[in-house]
């Protein structure tokens, strides 16, 4: 890697997922700007705060590991409020000025997904001038002293979260009604609050980095050029090459400024030091329906041959428990021996078993069915395929040299995902509980690569062969009844068993919220924050 | 106008080439038919129903009337036809990442291509030189090609199941129909409409959403007569 | 060297001149009639091409004009100019693109339809003809030349005349008869279902089932049921 960021100049969320730094705890929130000069003023305040990219040490000269951070972006609309010129405002992605509410056909959030039914504050978001969501501050917060001190983690790190959004609210108050914190997300009981909380879910006192379905998340975050940090993260997470090696994907995928997959700089606004180091982010707030994701688990699970646990793992492609990919164990047998040695490897080696495989010896999806999340997700090279006559029914197989690249049809359509869950699961019987995870996800194309994932590859099938069949965690499944989703579950071609079908299959997680936001770089939020920005 | 038709979207494309190397177009066309190996990135990419390109000398265009003034034109142009599944930046996007040689090799000869990659020119390029369409007409609007493909196994399979359906006992019946499922186990998607891949496919939607209701009424009306 | 034939699938291209001049009686070119009349057909419950016995896909355009190229470029001649040490003034401006314009404005139908090994052109068209005269009549009856079609096998002839060849005809899905592509589709979706429905029963009611499926769904038969061509809506 030869590439060096200037990671000073680039907000540390984009970079890192604070979940696996260390910070269990965060908080959303979200400003409207009363009076352009004050929100200046106060963008600059805030600026002085954010945390950057750069790496931690305690030497001298080094950037100490901070307590709690601070990260910040803005909405369409919140940008044209501060005032940055027209002419600049032109230039960003339509899709981010519309917001996602207008994109709503585009991402599929119909029925329990509508917007109509989205917290209140995302409900009223664009609708009128003074409750549109025009900041974003995220406060994410660190344990100081835990486990020695002998308490709860959430606890302990809460406190810190507490100072922190203390600190925010004093610097608002400052700023004399130059902006103000919006209400109306939704909490426990239906409370509305000024703010999304977060939190990991812990297991037996230990933080885990589960989700409320009880799925490890993130563990296939893709990796990216120049990035120090993530050096030896690059296998099963970068791009697939011909060779079977892998390669970090081009940082113009996920910050503007950059070179590209297509060998370009990715479309952005002017003037260049208003986005460069600077990226696109979608917030979403995804609800989790756990009683029926539990109770179609349980249905399903008491007639699938491979029983439960193993069902479970087809819906996602990795096992529930440790995050075992089911190309690499895809069956109870095989995860016997994955287990072990997971349990025995370093740290550098669990991730290796974790992450670094391919679906170049399952094209017929028997292991990891073709609706699975992560094969969904991101396919990495499993979409150079084919059938030809004389191969066996039900088989497919790599079209090798078919592409210009063996993840051509991926790399450019990967996404990193920040984020975390919300909510307690009080009540397992019960959807309607505040419970869900808050995603954030980085791209420097929004339509190209998030909406693409989405609506291609989420919310229907045809690049997996599978028609309109959707993902099965994720996907808008249907409530019509004309139209009811199923995921067939692919068995060896050759072999002797029945494909599985997952039938009317239910809306599992609906969309409660969210929107497009530009995170900018350092450098650009100082221009912001003094209304210096000239695109001409 | 519209460039959408279900599941399919219409690409026009005419792009100009110096008439003295049309020629060598029409040999790169021709070679590419007799070498299938050129066209296996179009083939695992499954995204297009049916595409052409058209080379017209500039001395071919239809002249059907001694009153139609003849064209005087100084290029010979390339035609270029498609039938595709998803919308036109999806399609756009897909080609340049998976075939770029493939595109720049039959487009080269063109005056002002922009070749494949980097991608901006490219999408100005192709926008440059689209003309929209004005009516399109899919026999098949629910189905990508991949739909139409799986269906043609699909209907053979079905066939040749019946032959034995009253052969054996139940069991071995259950055997043979699992598997049919096996060797049917990526040709059973569901076909439903189209998702909204571009704002214009919303139009569209609602269009059709109309429609349907139209019909709806009139269905009812005819019952109402008829009963 | 090119050919519109690709196993049973045809591709036919045609380009109709359309007569300079004004409609009588109305401020409008025959080319935007033309046009609009096409865009009428966008308005209807579905296209009169639903008609037409064999069409796979089709679309109609006018075609204004062609584009000069102004845009840069690195096309194969582009770049062999670049090798040169020096480019000469004459040389630079032989590489420039030049402008280019039509004299008449064309009517473009490009269709894909079953034409079977020998590419039954003159079936098709005039299967059109018996079908839709009337909607053929509204958008050609402003070309060049039309003045002489009057049936079916006048209309095929100056079709031909309209004709264009294909360098390069690709057929990424199917080149069956399209009564048997719809048959399959149905066949698709019906079997889908069956699937589902029948999952994890005992094999003497799977059998039954299957049995009474495939009476119903008469998978040979043509006739039986089927999807109708441009159906949108199952």
């Amino acid at each position: 890697m030869t590439k060096q960021l200037d990671l000073l100049d680039i907000q540390g969320n984009v970079i890192r997922a604070y979940g696996r730094f260390g910070y269990p705890v965060a908080r959303y929130v979200f400003l409207n700007i009363r009076n352009a000069a004050r929100a200046r003023t106060f963008v600059g305040k805030l600026t002085k705060k954010v945390t950057t990219a750069t790496q931690w040490g305690d030497g001298i000269g080094q950037v100490k590991k901070p307590v709690w951070t601070v990260n910040v972006a803005f909405t369409y609309q919140g940008l044209k409020e501060l005032e940055v010129p027209r002419e600049s405002l032109m230039n960003f992605a339509p899709e981010f000025a519309a917001g996602m509410k207008a994109r709503r056909d585009i991402l599929g959030d119909d029925g329990p997904s509508a917007p109509e039914l989205w917290d209140p504050i995302w409900q009223e978001n664009r609708e009128t001038r003074d409750k549109d969501v025009h900041i974003f501050v995220s406060l994410n917060a660190s344990a100081p002293g835990w486990p020695a001190n002998g308490r709860d983690l959430i606890e302990t790190s809460y406190e810190q979260l507490e100072l922190a959004w203390q600190w925010l609210k004093d610097i608002v108050a400052q700023h004399g009604g130059g902006v103000v914190i919006l209400g109306g997300n939704v909490g426990d009981n239906g409370a509305l609050l000024d703010y999304q909380d977060c939190k990991v879910v812990m297991e037996q006192g230990k933080p885990t980095a589960k989700e409320h379905f009880g799925y490890t998340d993130g563990i296939g975050d893709p990796v990216f050029e120049g990035v120090p940090y993530d050096t030896d993260r690059v296998n099963g997470r970068g791009k697939q090459l011909e060779n079977q090696q892998w390669a970090p994907l081009a940082t113009g995928e996920f910050l503007l400024g950059h070179i590209d997959e297509a060998k370009e700089y990715p479309p952005a606004p002017n003037p260049v030091l208003l986005s460069r180091n600077g990226t696109y982010m979608i917030y979403r707030k995804l609800h989790e329906n756990v009683a029926t994701f539990d109770a179609y688990l349980d249905e399903h699970g008491s007639k699938y041959p491979g029983g439960k646990e193993l069902l479970a793992a087809k819906f996602v492609g990795r096992w529930r428990d440790n995050g075992a990919p089911l190309v690499k164990a895809p069956d109870a047998a095989s995860k016997a021996v994955f287990d072990k040695q997971l349990a025995v490897a370093d740290k550098e080696g669990q991730d290796e078993l974790l992450c670094n495989f391919t679906y170049d010896a399952d094209m017929s999806g028997a292991k990891c069915p073709f609706s699975a999340h992560i094969r969904r997700i991101n396919p990495r090279a499993s979409l150079q395929m084919i059938s030809e006559p004389g191969d066996p029914p039900g088989s497919l197989k790599n079209s090798v040299g078919a592409f210009d690249t063996p993840g051509a049809l991926t790399n450019r359509r990967r996404v990193l995902r920040r984020g975390l869950p919300y909510g307690d699961v009080k009540d397992r019987t019960r959807d309607d509980g505040n419970h869900g995870i808050i995603i954030m996800m980085l791209n420097s194309d929004i339509n190209r690569q998030f909406e693409f994932v989405q609506q291609q590859w989420i919310n229907y099938g045809n690049d997996f062969k599978a028609g309109n069949d959707k993902e099965i965690l994720l996907g808008n499944h249907s409530v019509d009844d004309r139209f009811p989703s199923k995921a067939v579950l692919q068995v060896e071609p050759t072999g002797n068993d029945t494909p599985y079908i997952l039938s009317k299959i239910p809306r599992l997680v609906e969309t409660r919220g969210g929107d497009y936001f530009f995170v900018p770089s350092l450098t650009a939020l100082r221009m912001i924050a003094k209304g210096l920005i000239d695109p001409t | 106008m519209f460039n959408i038709a279900g599941k399919s979207y219409a690409m026009n494309v005419i792009t100009p080439v110096r008439w003295y190397l049309a020629w060598l177009n029409k040999v790169i066309f021709y070679a590419a038919l007799k070498i299938p190996s050129t066209l296996s990135g179009l083939i695992t990419l499954s995204l297009i129903h049916y595409a052409r390109w058209v080379i017209i000398g500039r001395n071919q265009f239809p002249h059907m009337a001694p009153e139609q003034p003849r064209e005087q034109l100084k290029y010979s142009y390339m035609l270029f036809f498609s039938n595709f599944n998803g919308s036109w930046d999806q399609y756009v996007d897909s080609f340049t990442f998976s075939i770029p040689g493939g595109l720049d090799m039959f487009w080269k000869w063109n005056v002002r291509y922009s070749k494949s990659v980097a991608l901006t020119p490219f999408h100005r390029y192709i926008q440059y030189n689209q003309l929209e369409t004005q009516h399109y007409y899919n026999a098949y609007p629910l189905a990508a090609s991949n739909d139409v493909k799986s269906a043609k196994t699909v209907k053979a399979a079905l066939i040749a199941f019946d032959q034995e359906l009253r052969k054996g006992t139940d069991a071995e019946f259950l055997a043979r129909y699992n598997t049919l499922l096996r060797g049917l186990q990526h040709d059973m998607g569901d076909m439903y409409p189209t998702p909204i891949v571009s704002m214009a496919a919303y139009q569209l939607e609602r269009r059709h959403q109309r429609h349907e209701r139209q019909l709806q009424e009139l269905k009812a009306a005819a019952s109402e007569g008829g009963v | 060297m090119g050919s519109n034939i690709s196993g049973s699938a045809y591709a036919l291209t045609i380009l109709s001149p359309i007569r300079n001049g004004v409609v009588p009686g109305q401020e409008i070119a025959f080319a935007d009639k033309v046009r609009d009349t096409l865009q009428n057909w966008n308005l209807l419950i579905n296209s009169p091409m639903t008609k037409v016995p064999q069409t796979y896909l089709c679309r109609y355009f006018v075609l204004d004009d062609v584009y000069t190229q102004s845009l840069p470029g690195g096309s194969a001649l582009d770049t062999l100019i670049d090798f040169l040490p020096i480019v000469p003034d004459s040389l630079r401006k032989w590489a420039m693109p030049t402008e280019d314009h039509l004299q008449s404005r064309y009517l473009v139908f490009s269709c894909n339809f079953h034409g079977g090994p020998n590419g039954d052109v003159d079936g098709y068209l005039q299967g059109m003809w018996n079908a839709i005269s009337s909607n053929i009549r509204e958008v050609w009856g402003y070309c060049y030349g039309f003045e002489k079609v009057h049936d079916a096998a006048s209309f095929a002839t100056y079709m031909k005349q309209c004709q264009l060849t294909a360098s390069l005809f690709f057929v990424g899905s199917n080149d069956e008869p399209l009564p048997e592509q719809l048959k399959a589709l149905y066949l698709k979706q019906e079997f889908a279902r069956f699937a589902v429905a029948n999952q994890g029963l005992d094999a003497a009611t799977v059998r039954a089932n299957y049995l009474a499926f495939s009476q119903r769904v008469k998978p040979t038969d043509l006739n039986g049921p089927t999807w109708v061509p441009g159906q949108y809506r199952l």
